[in-house]
């Protein structure tokens, strides 16, 4: 009777252990990395992205030029996006922006308020690529996949 | 303040980077508007205040309640005429204490960066102009608070005393990145004139020789593994000017620095571990005076360990360490010369200081430095008699745009 408890609760626990990180996923809705209908890639590798959003690239790999969009350091989306995507935190990007800001190596990316105003912007530039949670995707933009 | 630091680039610099810059703006009108979306201008002011037990450090800072001698302001323009083409131009004017620069705003940087090549797996590029220098983590934006760990950056390695013989060269630089499975690799050599002051001419001897820089090469590798946790890097430099004394004695020579510079980092998301090692060889060769000759090589490095808190604050705790000869580590022998007293050819420092971010462009520093030795304190601060033994404590403010 006791051995039955104990099994039950390591059941349980092990149970939970499994479910919870499943659970945590559920509600957290994927990211989503954006272009330009006009960019002309079908998808790009993990370094050339973060070279891209940590701007040291400044072109696609068809030879235009790259235009980032990135929502503020403080959105929980862009720590996500930093995370899941790049494998940064948003301080380590920061600063790679601040280096090539003021080193005259680079340029500052787009700052967006919002993953809608993310969409327009992308959406209306030329060489514009950005990141959203996967709801507010449209068809006015494409989707990038990760190589 | 641009223009005015353009005013000071020398003619030669001015004009080529002049000309460049017009070149690479003549497109085609369609173009024009593309490029206006591309203008970025961006700025930093930084004030702070430093108080000292003993000794001064940029300014007057062991009297009267410190010194408020330390100050950078700076701004930069860039734009992007063709996608393909970066140009980029930085004015500074800073003041540290007894330093001649007293606000003179100077070209920082100012320079065309062309992109040759570019793939999924592979960037080459050359920049014209007048280029920062990439030694160690942080010389290339060594006068940007908020890309500095600290209000000071490690001064046996970042030293401020003759900050100018490894800043920037007016010449031709080529880099590489190599993009790898699981981290990138860069690469980067240029050539070109250095930009010698009268920092170090005053560092150099109490003569104050003129300095005249004739050519430097300095070049860098760098590994950053898995988006920059782990970062590798191997600079080495040499910087070459001429040296001519103009007293009653006049004589000539040749002054060479080479630096060499190991730099290890490793970053997780709440601390940063972050180590770096110096070798500089300082070379006068050529003065008829040949008692005057040297050949000397300092060692440098420091262990800095940073600790992030609630996003907005940092924390920071290091031990600095310069040693200005390694074949005479404690000072003795140039002391039994009485030339200068021993503990004023080694610094140890022991700093712990705080950042908070309490907006995105502000900045608010505060660090305590304890140092044994005078090895990198500033010249020009310092008339009368030194103390081995001294205590710093700073306080800055910084914004950005």
């Amino acid at each position: 009777m006791v051995m039955g408890q104990g099994l039950t609760r390591l059941i349980l626990a092990i149970a939970l252990l499994v479910a919870c990180p499943l659970a945590s996923s559920a509600t957290d809705v994927p990211i989503v990395l954006i272009a330009n209908p006009n960019v002309p890639i079908d998808s790009l590798t993990r370094e050339t992205i973060r070279a891209i959003f940590a701007m040291r690239q400044r072109t696609l790999p068809d030879g235009q030029a790259v235009h980032v969009f990135v929502l503020p350091d403080e959105s929980r989306v862009h720590a996500r996006f930093a995370k899941e995507y790049l494998g940064v935190y948003p301080h380590q990007l920061r600063l790679s922006w601040d280096r090539v800001v003021f080193s005259g190596t680079g340029q500052a990316p787009n700052h967006v308020d919002s993953q809608a105003e993310m969409v327009e912007r992308v959406a209306t530039t030329p060489g514009g690529i950005g990141y959203i949670e996967q709801g507010y995707l449209d068809d006015r933009v494409r989707l990038l996949p990760l190589q | 303040m641009i223009v005015s630091a353009y005013y000071r680039c020398s003619s030669a610099c001015t004009g080529l980077t002049m000309a460049l810059i017009a070149a690479a703006c003549n497109v085609a009108p369609a173009r024009a508007e593309g490029m206006l979306d591309t203008v970025q201008v961006h700025g930093f002011l930084s004030q702070a205040l430093i108080v000292t037990d003993e000794n001064n450090f940029f300014g007057p800072s062991s009297h009267d309640g410190g010194s408020l001698q330390y100050t950078e302001i700076g701004a930069n323009l860039s734009f992007r005429p063709r996608q393909d083409v970066l140009i980029a131009i930085q004015g500074i004017s800073r003041r540290a204490g007894a330093d001649d620069s007293d606000f003179e705003p100077d070209l920082d940087y100012g320079l065309v960066d062309y992109q040759l090549f570019s793939s999924v797996d592979r960037t080459l590029g050359i920049q014209l102009g007048r280029v920062k220098n990439p030694f160690g983590f942080y010389n290339q934006t060594r006068d940007v608070a908020f890309t500095r760990p600290s209000i000071l950056l490690p001064q046996s390695i970042y030293f401020d005393r003759t900050r100018s013989v490894g800043l920037a060269g007016d010449g031709i630089s080529i880099y590489e990145q190599e993009r790898l499975p699981n981290g990138t690799l860069y690469f980067q050599a240029g050539i070109g004139k250095p930009q010698v002051n009268d920092d170090a001419e005053k560092a150099l001897s109490t003569t104050e020789p003129t300095l005249d820089g004739q050519i430097s090469i300095i070049s860098q590798i760098r590994y950053e593994h898995d988006g920059g946790r782990i970062i590798a890097a191997l600079s080495a430099g040499r910087a070459q000017s001429r040296y001519e004394v103009d007293s009653k004695d006049s004589d000539s020579g040749t002054f060479v620095f080479q630096p060499w510079i190991l730099s290890l980092q490793y970053n997780e998301d709440l601390w940063s571990l972050t180590a770096e090692y110096a070798l500089r060889k300082r070379s006068l060769s050529g003065l008829n005076n040949a008692q005057h000759n040297y050949d000397i090589t300092g060692e440098s490095w420091y262990l800095q360990y940073t600790r992030r808190f609630q996003r907005d604050w940092q924390w920071l705790l290091r031990y600095d360490v310069l040693v200005n000869d390694r074949n005479d580590r404690s000072g003795r022998k140039l002391a039994a010369t009485g030339a200068a007293p021993a503990y004023s050819q080694f610094a140890k420092d022991l700093t712990t200081g705080v950042q908070w971010r309490i907006h995105p462009q502000v900045l608010l520093a505060a660090e305590y430095h304890h140092v044994d030795g005078t090895g990198w304190l500033t010249i020009g601060d310092n008339e009368g008699e030194t103390d081995q033994y001294w205590n710093m404590l700073l306080f800055q403010a910084s914004l950005r745009f």
